[in-house]
Formats: structure tokens, C-alpha cells, sequence
């Protein structure tokens, strides 16, 4: 009698697991961004972009002829929380995994997926290490610090500055960027007075702008995000300090003005990939457009538009490599996907992952607040 | 000389809030021997009503600068304060009777369950203050750039320290939140309500934290809902360096952190601030086990 029981428990389970295997019908892509925390912003950005072109992409037919089905997980901007994040897509069967945003957060997340085989497309983090480790299943829509580096010093050079300081957060990402330019400019013959830290998440830096204003510099290269140099140039107004300061990408989000105030912000040099509403393609501006409809609004920054990129590249690569398998799609995205006609320009991969071609512009914030593309 | 003063001046802004905050930390220890970790959270808590009343009342549109800014200071206080009381109520008096450490554990669950409603009401973004409430200006001392802001800010956090350190020697009622902290059983034998002193120390404390959230929300115009953890541990190490459960402790406490840590920023390292600020901390118990002012156990709050 207990045996048969067991029997028909074990058949039970065997006819209800087939059950759940027969229903996930879907293609299912992961978007791991931080909907909480300091970038809260950016991740709800990519998480719209995703949705809309999900949607998108479904009413064309998803992907191997299957709906594509997202599955969002908060990694709170914070490296533990996303290697949790990172861990449960992966047992949550998705085929490839879209973002996210902070070079250190990435970081924690690569190995997850790696080992998974699943391909991560990561959208904001632009460290250089995250792809001079060797994985294959990792890719990114966005560019990397040395070329940013190397924007940075070349328009310090254009611009004229002779004495620069150096300001990061201790972030992966910011210290990355800092030290590239920091040997880039010394090699230029130009100054570096001041290469020093903040605390980020503090409210005030005013004994930091003070030491800064001490070194005397003519301009300020902070390299960190944008909560921060928002602060900074709110503080720095008030002490009546005209230098002017240049961001690096992570600067590009429109909250800077807010926390800065019109005033405070006017005059702020930024280096970043397009703006949104910069971008020429006209599959950009069809979509900008739909985006509009969808959400009032303009997308937050580039990158969750890079995020979306993101989700748009494993989409073709699924469907290029006629397979879900991660090896098979990763394959594809290295050797394969050429000049693909991406939201932000055509997307190219080398055989690190990397995103071949050269994106960064210069941004300057108007009296208005709005960030306008320069000509240098 | 002229950069030294003006980080001494920097240090001092910041400290007379992490005295502000201290303030209630160390009140709350001294009559409960009790950590009070959600005091961090009732500083957001000032902030963001800060921020809901002055956009959605448009205070110092109807009633002009000064008045506007009075009422709101007052609401802010007042409703931190109830806020203050009803977390007694709930997470601590039940726990009266228990062992410390349940207090403790309770103080941190209150933390985070207060700081995840903010989240939720308010969502996990910044908030910003309207940027053209308060006025710019920026005095010239000479040749030292102060806001005319921080300033006020130092001002008003000294005038409310005197205001307290005045009502906690020479008021009856604060006589018997002394009386309370030197020894609650014979407090309550000479016929005072403890409950009610403790209740006492549970709207001053949170009205002060309330008023400092509101000041940071004002002059710094972002918010967030956890930057009550940050100030809330730099406050705490502030109640510490005083001497816990002494008032004039965390005032001095207070400035004194703000103060090295932005020399220690100024002529040390600024990415080691912090890390000077905890030595300086650990340097002063080492000498000084109960902290700069906490040797007078009799004067204790």
C-alpha cells in the first residue's frame, strides 16, 4: 500500500512538472537594473525600454517563433544584491540576460552568468576589466573607460586647460576612469594639481570643494555619478567658486539639474555617448516616438536606450543562431553579428565582448538646464 | 590661514547637525539605557514631511519668507515628534520590562520598517526641494565665501541647544527627566511619572532629529530614504565621543566630528576621512572610556 501510494505521488509530481514544462512556452530574457537605491532612475528607464520593445518584438512574432517573456530582477545598484539578483535569473531558465548599469555591480554578476552559459549583455558599465577577464558570455552595448579616458583628455586639451584636478568616488568605474586620464593628460604635458576621493551618499562636500579651490586649478574632472556632482556644483555655487567642472558619463542623467539647481549646473561639461533625443537613426527616432506615446516621457538617459540595445542584440543573436543556447548565441554575437542597426548607431562586437566604434560626444548644460551636444 | 577657517567654518555647519542629532540618541539613552537606531529614520522622516508640506502648502508663498518658515519648522517638529512618541509607544514601552537586548533588536526593526514605508510612500528616487526657497546670498568676510545659509544653520542649532540644555536644568519637568536618568525606581518613589518623562524625552529628542532632517533638506535639497543611516551613524559617534547620556556631551561630540572630519579632509586625505574621524573616536575612549564629557555620572542628561 505505501509503496503504491509512493507511486502515485512520483507520477503526480512527474505529470505536474511536465505540466510547467509544457506552459513556459516563452523565450525568457532577464533584465537585472536597480529599480532601487541611488540609480533607481536608470533602472526604471531600463526596465520601460525593455517592456516597450518587448512588446514590440511580440507583436512581430517573438522570437523562434515563441513570445519573448521579460523577467526583471532589482539589484539595487549594490554588488551582493545583484549577485542574488544574478543567481535567480539563472535558475529562473532565462536565455540571456540584459544589463546593468554600475561597473562594480556588473562585476559581481559576470562569473554567475558565465558559468551558467547564459550571454549578459551589460548596458552602463564601462570599467575596463569587466571584459579583460576572459568570459565568454559577456558582452556590452556600452563603450569602455580608456576610450572615454581618452575623450576626456583630448577635450581638456581642446578646451585649453593647462591645470587640472581630479576628482573620483573610489568606485570601480570613477577610480577606472580617473587614473586612464590621469596618465593620458600627464602625457599631454598638462597638470594634474589635485587626484583625491569623495565619499558618495554624503550631503556635504564642502570641505572637498574647499581643498579643491586650494589647488587652484583651471578646471575639475570629476569622474564619479551623478547624485555627487550634482551636490558638488550646488555647493561649489554657493561658495562663489566659478571653475568649471567636467563630468564624466555617468553625469548624464537629467536629476544632475534637479539637484544642482538651473543656476548651479550652467556652464557643467560632460563626456557621453548621445542623448537620447540626439540620436539620428530613424529606427531611434521611431522609437523615441512610440516610447513618448507609451510613457510621457523621454527615456532617462542613453543608457537604459543602451539597454535596450541590450535586449534588441539578444534578440538577433537568438534568432541568428536559430537557438536558445547560451555558447551558440554568444557565438553569434562575437563572429557573426555585424554593424546590426542599433537605437544608438551600428553594433559590432569584438572578441571580448567589447562594442567596436566610437561613441562619446561633449555635452554642456544651458542656463535652461538642457544638455546641449558641442562642436569642439 | 584663510583656507583653515574656512573649513573649520565647513566642519562647524556640519557638525551642528550631527549635534542636533546626537541630542536625541543621547537623551533617549540616558533615561532608558536604550541605542534608539530608528532615530536615524525619524531624521528622513523631517526631511520629507519638510519637503511635502513646504510644495504641497506653499508655505512661504501664503505667509511671506520668515512667518512661512516658522510655521513650517513648527509642523516638522511637532509631527516628528508624534511620531517620536507613537514609535515608544509601540516598539519600546511593551519592551519595558524586558531584557536590554530585545529593546535593541526592536529599535533596529523599527529602523527598517520605518525606512521601507518612506520608500514606499515616496518612491525610491531622490527628492528634491524647490531650489528658490531660501535666499543665496553669500556673505564676504574677508575674503572667506560663507553662505549666508550655513551660517543660520550653525545659528539656529546652537540656539536650540541652549534651549534645551535651559529647559532640561531649570524646568521642573526637566529636573525630572534628570532625576529619571540617575535612577528611574527612586524617580518614581519621590512621586514623578516616569512615563510621562520618558514620553518627554521621546518628543524632544525627534522634534530636535525632525528640525536637522528639515535644515539638511533645506540647504542641501536632495533627500533620499536612507540618508538617515549615514547621519544617523555619524550622530551616534558624535553621542559616543561626547560621553552617551550627557547633553553638553553630544553638543560638544558633535562639533567636534564635523570639525575633524573636515580637517582631517583638508590636510590629511579626503577618501580617508572617515577612517580619521573613527580613529580620533577610538583614540578618545582609549584615553577616555566614557567619552570627553562623560565622567560626570551624577549630572548624567
Amino acid at each position: 500500500m505505501k509503496k503504491r501510494l509512493l507511486i502515485l505521488v512520483a507520477a503526480l509530481g512527474l505529470a505536474l512538472g511536465g505540466g510547467v514544462a509544457q506552459a513556459a512556452e516563452t523565450v525568457k530574457i532577464g533584465l537585472m537594473a536597480p529599480l532601487t537605491g541611488s540609480w533607481a532612475s536608470e533602472g526604471q528607464g531600463m526596465k520601460n525600454i525593455v517592456a516597450l520593445l518587448a512588446e514590440q518584438q511580440n507583436a512581430k512574432g517573438g522570437a523562434l517563433g515563441k513570445p519573448i517573456e521579460v523577467i526583471t530582477e532589482d539589484d539595487g545598484g549594490d554588488p551582493r544584491t545583484a549577485s542574488l539578483a544574478a543567481q535567480r535569473l539563472t535558475t529562473k531558465g532565462v536565455v540571456a540576460v540584459v544589463g546593468t548599469y554600475g561597473s562594480s555591480v556588473t562585476e559581481a554578476s559576470q562569473a554567475i552568468y558565465d558559468e551558467a552559459k547564459i550571454p549578459q549583455i551589460a548596458n552602463g558599465s564601462t570599467a575596463i576589466r569587466l571584459t579583460e577577464k576572459g568570459f565568454k558570455h559577456f558582452f556590452r552595448t556600452a563603450p569602455r573607460d580608456d576610450e572615454q579616458g581618452r575623450m576626456a583628455a583630448q577635450t581638456i586639451g581642446k578646451l585649453g586647460f593647462k591645470k587640472v584636478a581630479i576628482l573620483h568616488d573610489s568606485t570601480s568605474y570613477a577610480k577606472g576612469l580617473a587614473d586612464e586620464a590621469n596618465a593620458l593628460l600627464k602625457k599631454q604635458g598638462v597638470d594634474v594639481v589635485f587626484f583625491d576621493a569623495l565619499t558618495p551618499k554624503e550631503s556635504d562636500y564642502t570641505a572637498i570643494l574647499t581643498k579643491l579651490k586650494g589647488a587652484n586649478p583651471d578646471v575639475v574632472l570629476f569622474t564619479g555619478y551623478y547624485p555627487e556632482a550634482g551636490q558638488l556644483l550646488r555647493q561649489k555655487k554657493g561658495m562663489n567658486w566659478k571653475t568649471p567642472f567636467i563630468g564624466g558619463d555617468a553625469t548624464n542623467n537629467a536629476d544632475l539639474v534637479k539637484i544642482a539647481g538651473k543656476e548651479a549646473a550652467e556652464g557643467f561639461y560632460f563626456l557621453s555617448p548621445p542623448q537620447p533625443q540626439d540620436l539620428d537613426t530613424p529606427e531611434a527616432k521611431a522609437f523615441l516616438t512610440d516610447y513618448q506615446k507609451k510613457y510621457n516621457e523621454l527615456p532617462p538617459s542613453i543608457w537604459a536606450v543602451l539597454a535596450g540595445d541590450g535586449f534588441r542584440v539578444a534578440v538577433a543573436g537568438i534568432a541568428g543562431a536559430k537557438s536558445t543556447d547560451g555558447d551558440k548565441v554568444a557565438d553569434y554575437l562575437h563572429t557573426r553579428l555585424k554593424n546590426y542597426s542599433g537605437l544608438s548607431g551600428p553594433i559590432s562586437f569584438d572578441a571580448k565582448g567589447d562594442r567596436e566604434g566610437d561613441v562619446y560626444r561633449v555635452y554642456k548644460v544651458d542656463a535652461e538646464g538642457k544638455f546641449v551636444l558641442q562642436k569642439l | 590661514m584663510e583656507e583653515f577657517i574656512q573649513q573649520l567654518t565647513n566642519g562647524l555647519a556640519v557638525g551642528g547637525i550631527y549635534a542636533l542629532i546626537a541630542l536625541g540618541y543621547t537623551m533617549v539613552y540616558g533615561v532608558l539605557k536604550l541605542i534608539n537606531f530608528a532615530h536615524g529614520d525619524l531624521f528622513t522622516y523631517g526631511a520629507y514631511l519638510g519637503l511635502t508640506l513646504l510644495t504641497s502648502l506653499a508655505l512661504t508663498d501664503r505667509l511671506g519668507f520668515t512667518l512661512g518658515m516658522v510655521v513650517l519648522v513648527l509642523m516638522v517638529m511637532g509631527l516628528v515628534a508624534v511620531l517620536g512618541a507613537i514609535l515608544e509607544r509601540a516598539a519600546y514601552r511593551p519592551l519595558r520590562e524586558s531584557p536590554r537586548l530585545s529593546a535593541v533588536v526592536s529599535a533596529l526593526g523599527a529602523s527598517i520598517f520605518l525606512q521601507n514605508a518612506l520608500m514606499l510612500i515616496y518612491g525610491a528616487r531622490f527628492q528634491v526641494y524647490p531650489d528658490n526657497i531660501l535666499p543665496t546670498a553669500t556673505l564676504n568676510i574677508f575674503g572667506l565665501y560663507l553662505p549666508l545659509m550655513r551660517v543660520l544653520i550653525v545659528l539656529a542649532s546652537v540656539l536650540m541647544m541652549i534651549v534645551l540644555y535651559v529647559f532640561i536644568q531649570k524646568t521642573r519637568i526637566g529636573t525630572a527627566i534628570r532625576a529619571a536618568a540617575i535612577d528611574q525606581g527612586a524617580a518614581r518613589l519621590m512621586g514623578i511619572d516616569v512615563n510621562r518623562v520618558i514620553l518627554m524625552v521621546f518628543l524632544l529628542g525627534p522634534a530636535l532629529g525632525g528640525i536637522a532632517g528639515l535644515m539638511v533638506g533645506l540647504y542641501y535639497g536632495q533627500v533620499n530614504f536612507t540618508m538617515g543611516w549615514v547621519y544617523g551613524m555619524k550622530a551616534f559617534t558624535a553621542a559616543i565621543l561626547g560621553g552617551i547620556g550627557n547633553i553638553p556631551g553630544a553638543m560638544v561630540g558633535g562639533l567636534l566630528l564635523g570639525v575633524i572630519e573636515a580637517l582631517g579632509a583638508a590636510y590629511l586625505s579626503i577618501a580617508w576621512k572617515d577612517a580619521i574621524a573613527f580613529c580620533v573616536l577610538i583614540l578618545i575612549l582609549i584615553i577616555r572610556p566614557t567619552g570627553l564629557l562623560g565622567e560626570r555620572v551624577a549630572d548624567k542628561i
